[in-house]
């Protein structure tokens, strides 16, 4: 009987896109107000900014500038991964930031202005009588 | 705006800061409740409304059912819920309710029982739980960091915040932690997130805290005297702003402060440099900085350098969370804002034993101070008070 691939789906769907079938690939997404160029991180109905409701939803990549970063050695409740982690704060070109782990770096690598690819992290199932698996955003270092 | 009508604190109560596993927030409100009224010399009869601040869920319409042993008066009471803003809230209600003409003497009052262990603010169900970032103090890390990098910030400086708050809380007998620290100790406690340690973060305490409030021109109709009274010079609440860092973070964005800060100095026609007593959100050392940066009381990037200098402990110029502030008196979320009150108004009228600031302007106790309350959402408020 083969083994059927587990379905990767986003858990966090108006901030993260799977690029493709398998999703290996992924793109943060948010919105951009047609009138005065502000973006934010996550789909939002109107600009923060001026309250338009001219926005348009948008990719806005997997790159970014490390801005701030900590490691983490008490971690907050119910926190399921390793102790410590790292967290990193990640300014998108756009100029929108986006706070989570950074996983695969030494932690002694981090600094400041270092640049930062978006990393696909499974997450658990969403139910357990499917096959999905959850995929939140977290980050790593481009190397 | 500036309305026509002033406002005046006409008493301040406190239950003690600290845990108090046998206490409901009722039995810890009641006391601070009772004892404003007795110093603000009226009756519960006189009390028009009330305003309740608190977060945690622990039944419903608290304000309600903490009052009724106080008598069932039928007055308009409202629970207030605005993160650790929440006492400030209530007293900013109370303070636009009698200076809008609606009511003309008003208890605002908040309490709390925080659990333990670090603060998470988004809900269970929320799929970002998974990126570790739901977590204050790795924010105030975060914080911390950058400020460090961009202003070459001594990790020392950052503790001395903590080592100030500890002295201040020992001469507090309401603080919940009454112990000296040095720089030294403060930094090899344990990490919670790097450059953050225990002693750099504010404890989650129990604890309450009331105020009084009445309209200057009608305290007289009941039988309070204005002899011990502090005026409300400005009292301002402010929501998030829009920073592409995300306002849906309170603490990502270090300087949103500011935003309520200039309405506050526009409704007083008081400027930073006037203020003789500050108390600004320290839930952890990089907020006192970040925060006086933000009011104008020292100029951006020079906070660390103010803490460093000793500027903001009793004996400073810019004398700071005198009582321990959160980080010390510690931080019962719904009942901190109304705490910063009590220390401003207690130190005003010269009643703060053993860590009274004396002005170096006037020779005595302070005359203006400033209040200043931090809460996720993002919520932010700012009170200018005057003797």
């Amino acid at each position: 009987m083969p083994v059927s691939q587990p379905c990767r789906v986003s858990a966090s769907p108006s901030k993260l896109k799977l690029l493709d079938q398998a999703g290996a690939q992924g793109t943060l997404l948010g919105s951009r107000c047609i009138l005065c160029d502000s973006h934010t991180f996550g789909a939002v109905p109107s600009c923060q900014a001026c309250y338009s409701t001219e926005v348009e939803s948008v990719e806005l990549g997997a790159e970014g500038t490390l801005y701030s970063y900590t490691i983490v050695r008490t971690p907050p409740p119910g926190w399921q991964g390793e102790v410590p982690y790292l967290l990193g704060q990640v300014e998108l070109p756009q100029g929108p930031h986006v706070v989570s782990q950074v996983v695969d770096c030494p932690p002694e690598h981090l600094h400041i202005g270092m640049k930062m690819l978006l990393h696909l992290d499974e997450v658990g199932s969403s139910d357990p009588n499917n096959d999905e698996v959850m995929v939140i955003f977290k980050w790593r270092p481009i190397v | 705006m500036k309305p026509g009508r002033k406002v005046v604190v006409l008493g301040v109560g406190l239950h003690p800061f600290g845990r108090f596993p046998d206490l409901g927030l009722p039995e810890l409100a009641r006391p601070a409740v009772a004892q404003a009224l007795d110093d603000a010399d009226v009756q519960w009869k006189d009390v028009q409304a009330a305003y309740f601040g608190h977060v945690y869920y622990q039944g419903m319409s608290l304000g309600e059912v903490t009052l009724r042993s106080i008598g069932l008066s039928g007055i308009p009471v409202i629970n207030v819920e605005n993160a650790c803003s929440s006492g400030s809230t209530a007293f900013w209600q109370a303070y636009w309710g009698i200076a809008s003409g609606v009511f003309d003497l008003a208890l605002a009052f908040g309490a709390e029982k925080v659990p333990r262990g670090p603060v998470a603010v988004n809900s269970d169900d929320d799929p970002e739980r998974f990126t570790g970032a739901d977590h204050m103090m790795a924010a105030y890390a975060l914080k911390a960091q950058r400020y460090i990098h961009k202003h070459s910030a001594s990790l020392e400086s950052l503790a001395e915040v903590a080592v100030k708050a500890h002295d201040n809380a020992i001469l507090n007998p309401n603080s919940h932690y009454k112990k000296a620290f040095t720089v030294a100790e403060v930094l090899e406690s344990r990490p919670i997130a790097d450059p953050l340690t225990l002693y750099q973060c504010c404890p989650t305490s129990e604890g309450a805290a009331a105020a009084i409030l009445c309209a200057e021109e009608e305290a007289a109709r009941f039988g309070a005297g204005l002899g011990r009274s502090v005026s409300i010079e400005a009292s301002v609440l402010a929501s998030g702003t829009y920073s592409p860092q995300g306002s849906d973070h309170a603490a990502l964005n270090p300087y949103r402060a500011e935003f309520a800060a200039r309405q506050a100095y526009e409704m007083s026609s008081l400027g930073p440099g006037d203020m003789e007593l500050i108390q600004v959100h320290d839930a952890a050392t990089i907020g006192e900085i970040e925060h006086m940066e933000a009011l104008g009381i020292v100029k951006e990037g020079e906070g660390w350098v103010a803490s460093s200098a000793g500027r903001t402990r009793i004996g400073g110029d810019i004398p700071t969370n005198t009582d321990g502030g959160l980080l010390a008196m510690g931080h019962p979320f719904g009942a901190s804002g109304i705490r910063m009150v009590h220390e401003v108004v207690t130190q005003m009228r010269g009643e703060a034993t053993g860590r009274q600031v004396i002005s170096p302007r006037s020779g005595g106790p302070p005359r203006v101070g400033i209040a200043h309350c931090s809460g996720a959402g993002d919520v932010t408020t700012v009170h200018i008070l005057k003797r």
